[in-house]
């Protein structure tokens, strides 16, 4: 034993409080004005880039939550997720861009068309299972990218094609506040959704489909409306960020809306927290995207890899990246969150019962 | 030999599966009345699983009719037999790995039969009612991978009958039990039953047709070969032919007069 129960209780103390330092100041260093913030020289509240980091960690918080939902405890392990966030991008982009609406009335339509294209391909595609599945479905996120690019009408694109497609920029004082402000709103919103989740009917119905389709059917559980409505629910959501994206951003295009490894990393963070639990996803995806922005030298603080040339730092970041991550994968197979439960995870005992687990 | 139909709660005319080109149920009729318990026997491969998985929904029958309180059934949805009343448990338990013994009964009781449909708040509360009654009730909080076999056949009962079916299908629940456990078993079924559930059970242990069982049917190579009283169908020479082989049944003939002593 390498830690007493006492002193694993302090350490998750360490870990709520600096938590809790973290959340605070993210949620309350916007409010003072970044002028002022400048003239008193703080370092991170006077960079723009701050703001810029904070809205793109809150995406991804919705991303890897709603990810959750379908991946995690439905445990449907969706590939294509990110085909919902370019097309809730993409449905508030038109919508603004060429219908002229206001951002806030074009907004809602970004979950609603995504969720209603996650219940169109999810009826056949819920039907496979294991990795059936999760091929399925990357290759419909792969697809839809490619669709929206390339679909001309009177050989004009209507999507923007190539080139993409422009935003008027939404005038407010405030701009990356503002858009800050209502990421985390979205991150909340999923957040929550999953709390509910968790403790409905609804959620029971998904870990019994988890856990065993067959015998959750025989008990009633309808098992393809479940599933559907749970991608349905997931795709909402991650529609809700894209949309949000498309205004915050201006511009979107096939690269920003629809980049593959957002699939790769929405799962990884949701591992990485913990899947199937209400916070983990939210956890992972703060700290795996910090860590990609501090390996790829785009955080305020940085820091130089020996050895290592400036044209080689993507390649080595992700490197270190993926070793982590097997690293976590057999370590701490439940995800970090694990360590705020009840019983000591700071031991040898847990380090091998977890590589037992994992080994099965 | 067959009940009236007008009293059947469950009647299957003609069914037949195939996978392939083997009929794995051979045209199979039967019925079971309200309030009956009767047991199913047959060889290894004679299509008892098949012919459950037919009545519940999770095969489609390739012809004849399932009829459950006068509707038919044949090729519904599993999820909907079970919520016009029909449970049933795995022969290879199936328990929700994640899940406490309490959630598991839980499941049944929150999906399950239409007019027992709850909110969670109930379904725990009939999770514990229906766990009491498997004797599960100490165990409720562990989790599934803390229970021994016994204890995980019982669970699959106890997910069945929170489900509050009116027929419960139990595909072999008493195998790999010892004789303590068999009798510990029986109990459970018999108080299931109690409760006003017609039951309708596949098992090898012939304590257990005996036992529990007003009737018996036995299938062979998807088609019924006998049906009747349990005392009666056991000593059917046709029947002790197709389970124990020609040579034994040669063998219980000779020492049948002893055997009956004992």
């Amino acid at each position: 034993m390498i830690a007493t129960a006492a002193s694993s209780r302090r350490w998750r103390r360490i870990f709520l409080i600096v938590g809790a330092i973290v959340l605070a100041y993210a949620l309350l260093a916007p409010l003072t004005s970044l002028d002022a913030a400048q003239s008193a020289g703080v370092p991170l509240l006077a960079d723009r880039l701050w703001f810029r980091l904070a809205t793109i960690v809150a995406m991804f918080i919705v991303m890897a939550t709603a990810w959750n939902i379908i991946g995690g405890i439905t445990g449907y392990a969706a590939f294509g997720n990110v085909a919902f966030f370019g097309i809730g991008a993409y449905t508030t982009g038109m919508l603004i861009a060429k219908a002229k609406w206001p951002f806030l009335l074009a907004l809602p339509f970004a979950p609603i068309m995504s969720a209603a294209f996650a219940a169109l391909v999810g009826l056949p595609l819920l039907r496979l299972r294991g990795h059936y599945f999760a091929v399925a479905s990357l290759g419909v996120g792969v697809a839809v990218g490619e669709l929206v690019q390339n679909i001309d009408y009177q050989g004009q694109p209507v999507f923007g094609g190539a080139s993409g497609l422009f935003l008027p920029i939404y005038s407010i004082n405030n701009r990356g506040l503002y858009f800050f402000y209502l990421m985390t709103a979205a991150a909340a919103v999923s957040i929550a959704v999953t709390w509910w989740v968790l403790r409905s009917r609804f959620g029971y119905g998904l870990i019994a489909i988890r856990e065993n389709e067959e015998a959750a059917s025989v008990l009633g559980v309808n098992t393809t409306a479940y599933k559907v409505a749970a991608f349905a629910l997931a795709a909402a959501l991650t529609g809700l960020a894209g949309g949000i994206f498309s205004q915050w951003n201006v511009f979107i295009n096939q690269d920003n809306t629809f980049p593959i490894e957002y699939n790769v990393q929405m799962i990884l963070m949701a591992l990485l927290g913990g899947t199937g639990t209400v916070f983990g996803p939210a956890a992972g995806a703060v700290l795996l995207q910090l860590l990609i922005q501090f390996l790829g030298g785009t955080l305020p603080i940085s820091f130089d890899l020996p050895f290592v040339s400036e044209a080689a730092r993507p390649i080595v970041a992700q490197i270190i990246l993926g070793l982590l991550l097997v690293g976590v994968v057999i370590f701490v197979p439940r995800g970090v969150i694990d360590f705020f439960g009840g019983r000591s995870r700071l031991s040898l005992a847990y380090l091998r019962r977890s590589l037992r687990e994992t080994s099965l | 030999m067959s009940v009236a139909t007008a009293a059947a709660q469950l009647e299957l005319r003609g069914v037949t599966k195939r996978f392939g080109g083997v009929a794995a149920v051979d045209g199979v009729s039967l019925a079971v009345g309200k309030g009956e318990i009767v047991g199913i026997i047959g060889p290894n491969g004679a299509g008892k699983t098949t012919l459950l998985n037919c009545i519940s929904g999770v095969f489609r029958p390739d012809a004849g009719d399932i009829r459950w309180e006068g509707t038919s059934i044949a090729g519904m949805q599993p999820y909907r037999v079970a919520r016009l009343g029909i449970g049933r448990t795995f022969q290879i338990v199936r328990p929700f790995g994640s899940m406490t013994v309490r959630e598991n009964a839980a499941i049944g009781a929150l999906f399950g039969s239409n007019e027992a449909r709850k909110g969670p708040r109930e379904a725990f509360a009939i999770a514990d009612e229906v766990l009491e009654l498997v004797g599960l009730k100490a165990k409720a909080a562990h989790p599934v991978a803390a229970l021994t076999i016994p204890d995980r056949k019982r669970l699959e009962v106890a997910r069945a009958v929170a489900t509050r079916p009116h027929l419960l299908l139990l595909d072999e629940v008493m195998a790999g039990l010892n004789n303590v456990e068999i009798d510990e078993a029986l109990e459970m079924v018999r108080a299931v039953h109690a409760t006003g559930v017609t039951v309708l059970l596949i098992e090898h242990v012939m304590r257990v047709i005996v036992g529990v069982c007003d009737r018996a049917i036995v299938l062979e190579s998807g088609q019924v070969l006998a049906e009747g009283e349990p005392e009666v169908v056991l000593r059917d020479e046709r029947v002790i032919q197709a389970y124990l082989g020609e040579r034994y049944a040669k063998r219980l003939r000779a020492s049948g007069a002893e055997d009956r002593t004992n």
